[in-house]
């Protein structure tokens, strides 16, 4: 995969991560919740969510935390993600597309440790997601 | 702070309330790993030399109950605002973990609606060993009612 990086002297003060598409169809976020949990009608029925006040079925907030983990792994995969905190601001929907974006927010090279900011957007480029990541890279 | 705040504070902040046996099963984290989008073979294949659950997984165990038994209600609807996760140690296939909750702060945000009360249970998770392996937090917001 372009754009990966290995070790901290390879990264920048503001440069942005590549994008990353979660896969929000319903048939994942199902498969989530046969295996994870989270599946409940909120999250795996559109029809039951709508009767629960949404507009759609929703992803579920440990879900999208999990996206914001793979997209860095994907960008650094020998990265060891040490803290990741996530504010839900709004639902995600299900079968609706979202991107994530993120950006190096601090680097501290003594430490070897990397701070990042991480967004989830819709299509209207509104936020969903919010989290900030301190990550471990190899010197 | 307000008053009310602090009194709930002095009583209930660092005060375990929860104490959870947690099995942890290989298959469980990687299909999470999969769903998540994870392309990391440590992650996905029980097969693989490091098989390990991402740091988020963590997020996913849960406990009896995410606030004391004798917590006031508050007046209005919970949500749930958002999780943190500190990672220490690598959680593997068949670990046995210990999950204990405490509340770990209480705070306010007002807002144009009215005032909004923020809880963050921590769950502190050992292993078998008594390493200390992560800790996940849930912050769950109130926006609380007008009175009157």
């Amino acid at each position: 995969m372009a754009d990966q990086i290995a070790k901290i002297s390879e990264v920048e003060f503001g440069v942005e991560l590549p994008a990353f598409d979660p896969d929000t169809s319903i048939e994942n976020v199902r498969r989530f919740g046969k295996y994870v949990g989270w599946g409940g009608g909120r999250f795996t029925d559109h029809d039951a969510a709508r009767k629960e006040g949404f507009p759609g079925a929703i992803i579920p907030g440990v879900m999208s935390q999990g996206f914001l983990g793979a997209m860095i792994h994907r960008w650094a995969p020998s990265a060891q993600i040490k803290v990741i905190d996530t504010i839900f601001r709004a639902p995600v929907l299900v079968d609706q597309p979202h991107t994530i974006t993120g950006v190096v927010t601090n680097i501290e090279e003594d430490l070897k440790q990397v701070e990042i900011d991480i967004t989830i957007t819709n299509e209207a480029n509104e936020t969903r997601v919010q989290g900030t990541a301190t990550i471990e890279l190899p010197a | 702070m307000d008053d009310d705040i602090q009194v709930m504070r002095d009583q209930f902040l660092n005060q375990e309330f929860d104490e959870v046996t947690l099995e942890i099963e290989g298959t469980r984290f990687a299909e999470y790993a999969k769903a998540c989008g994870e392309l990391d073979q440590k992650f996905t294949d029980p097969n693989h030399e490091d098989f390990q659950a991402p740091p988020t997984f963590v997020a996913t165990l849960v406990g009896r109950r995410n606030l004391p038994e004798d917590f006031p209600r508050l007046n209005g609807v919970g949500m749930d605002a958002g999780k943190a996760v500190e990672w220490l140690a690598p959680i593997r296939d068949n670990m046995t973990l210990t999950g204990k909750s405490h509340l770990h702060d209480i705070y306010t945000k007002t807002g144009r609606s009215g005032r909004m009360v923020f809880l963050v249970t921590r769950m502190e998770l050992y292993s078998e060993d008594g390493t200390h392996v992560a800790n996940a937090d849930t912050r769950t917001v109130i926006r609380e009612r007008p009175s009157g």
